[in-house]
């Protein structure tokens, strides 16, 4: 089944003068993880919204299961099920108190999978909310977002908070919620955070998509990292011609560069070379993440490189 | 499946519930203590002079006309200045909170996020804070009729119950006022400043009205509204009580009506 689950057309926000989106074009498809990531005040937290009708577009359009938002309304809603990015919730009542609420609000629905779900987390439901630590809370949003086996998940920054065994602990739930048939979108500033658990990625920037590609081949677009150490120092211009390389630097008898694509060129060269030590490893997808940051949409002069 | 009957009321009514506990005594106990002054006070000669000798214009202002028999004395006391000033600070100060401060402080995020229309939302917002104001003027008003009896007022029940009705409508318009603002604005500090202001307004237009003898004054306080008729000397007033609960409805339509159009700022 390959149905699309959200579909935003030259999505716009803005914030009375400011522009928070500049045109947003996805398509997310049934049954697949969708990772979205992007710096804060990117426009994740915004598009989000969106999705949710808690805000209005601007100009475009959006569709969640097949109707706008808004339109769709609360029936739309029961089959979401959502993450804020900064959860905020009334400090003196009791996580457990407040789980009961928001299933009321979902006319029961998830309210067995509470207790389940918490002590998966490890969360007390006795305790009151204002009590309990950020990871805590973060467990209370967790609880209530999966609680009802949503279609959709939509998650903002789920993992903020938690440490890093409940954040694979999450991603787990993540990936089985998936295996159950939901779709989830999730964002995130941190590439790990999504790396291991999206199929694919959109990337976004200043309110603008620059990239949208499954995670394969946006390993593919970032490369290999090569280093070779020779027996004698060799001739640069051997390496020249040489086609997919990019940041070729030969010095002596070290060459280091960045390989794009097949291998086969860069090889048939080295074998031409008294080659004794040859490393060749995945690019950090994190590498391509700060790429794209730097990346200024219209020129070489953007001035935000300085860091 | 969408959300259960009254689920959003009884979930504001839930976390308010232990300040709503709070108010009543606070309210029954101001109540108590200024009815029972009435026949240590209010009696004698010596307050009947003391008035007497104050301004011409201070007595209109305040409405001490008549400040020696029962019904006058809780009218410029209990029901003209303390239990609506009170009454007044809780509903604003809630009105403002259950909508646009949650907005700001974003604990409106989930609910707003469930499968629960907008309006309502506000809807039974709107009646979680009508609820906690019937509640505390039903304090007042025991505290009152249980005095009445202790004390042996010569002041009719009925007329406790006239006077208690326009104080509950009153809190009610000025209530929702300050919940509607938010609806419209999604700011917390601007509701609090328009209906305190309105409030305010219409004490003080309530008291120049007579004084600088414009009694247009009167007619659109909605402080008048509720007062102007004595109606624990002289019972229900229908045109005030209608006009308080017009304002009321008004102010509640104007609310649900702009919550659907706009951006949550949550």
């Amino acid at each position: 089944m390959s149905d699309v689950v959200v579909r935003t057309e030259g999505l716009v926000k803005d914030y009375g003068a400011v522009r928070a989106l500049a045109g947003i074009d996805l398509v997310v498809e049934r049954g697949e993880v969708f990772g979205f990531l992007g710096p804060n005040g990117a426009g994740k937290s915004t598009t989000i919204r969106l999705l949710l009708d808690l805000l209005r577009p601007t100009a475009g359009r959006v569709e969640v299961l097949g109707v706008a938002p808004r339109a769709g309304g609360a029936a739309l809603r029961a089959r979401l099920g959502y993450l804020p990015g900064e959860l905020a919730m009334a400090g003196r009542q009791r996580a457990g108190d407040l789980l009961a609420h928001l299933a009321r609000l979902r006319g029961g629905a998830g309210r067995e999978r509470i207790a389940p779900l918490a002590a998966r987390f490890g969360l007390d439901l006795e305790r009151p909310i204002g009590a309990l630590s950020k990871g805590n809370k973060q467990k209370v949003g967790v609880v209530q977002a999966f609680m009802h086996e949503p279609e959709l998940l939509v998650l903002d920054e789920p993992s903020s908070g938690l440490d890093p065994l409940l954040q694979r602990e999450l991603l787990d739930l993540v990936a089985e919620t998936r295996q159950a048939g939901a779709t989830v979108f999730m964002s995130s500033h941190v590439l790990s955070e999504v790396e291991d658990a999206a199929d694919r990625v959109a990337i976004i920037r200043a309110g603008e998509l620059v990239d949208v590609d499954d995670i394969v081949a946006l390993r593919r677009r970032a490369g290999q990292r090569v280093q070779v150490r020779f027996a004698e120092a060799v001739a640069p211009e051997a390496f020249a011609g040489v086609t997919g390389l990019a940041e070729l630097v030969v010095d002596g008898a070290e060459l280091s560069c960045r390989l794009h694509g097949d291998p086969g060129p860069l090889l048939a060269a080295l074998a031409a070379q008294p080659v004794s030590r040859l490393v060749v490893e995945d690019r950090e997808l994190e590498d391509l993440f700060l790429d794209h940051y730097r990346l200024p949409p219209t020129g070489p002069q953007d001035g935000d490189d300085d860091r | 499946m969408t959300a259960e009957p009254l689920a959003v009321l009884t979930g504001a009514l839930r976390l308010h519930r232990r300040a709503l506990v709070l108010w009543a005594v606070a309210l029954a106990a101001v109540t108590a203590l200024y009815a029972s002054f009435y026949p240590t006070m209010g009696t004698t000669a010596e307050m009947q002079g003391l008035v007497d000798s104050l301004p011409e214009g201070m007595i209109t202002a305040f409405g001490w006309e008549d400040i020696t028999s029962p019904a006058g004395y809780l009218s410029s006391t209990v029901y003209g200045l303390i239990a609506p000033a009170l009454l007044l600070v809780h509903a604003v100060a809630l009105g403002a909170r259950l909508l646009a401060g949650q907005e700001e402080d974003g604990t409106l995020e989930l609910e707003v996020s469930a499968p629960i229309g907008r309006r309502r939302l506000l809807a039974e917002r709107t009646a979680a804070l009508w609820l906690s104001s019937l509640a505390l003027v039903a304090a007042v008003t025991a505290t009152t009729l249980l005095l009445v009896v202790v004390l042996d007022l010569d002041l009719a029940s009925g007329n406790v119950l006239a006077a208690s009705s326009g104080l509950l409508l009153l809190v009610l318009a000025i209530g929702t006022i300050a919940l509607a603002t938010g609806a419209v604005t999604g700011r917390r500090a601007v509701a609090l400043g328009l209906a305190a202001g309105v409030a305010v307004l219409a004490f003080v237009a309530d008291a120049l009205g007579p004084l600088a003898d414009l009694p247009w004054l009167r007619t659109i306080s909605p402080w008048s509204w509720y007062l102007a008729e004595e109606p624990l000397a002289t019972g229900v007033d229908l045109a005030g009580l209608g006009s308080l609960a017009a304002l009321t409805l008004i102010a509640a339509g104007i609310g649900l009506v702009a919550i659907g159009r706009r951006d949550l700022m949550v």
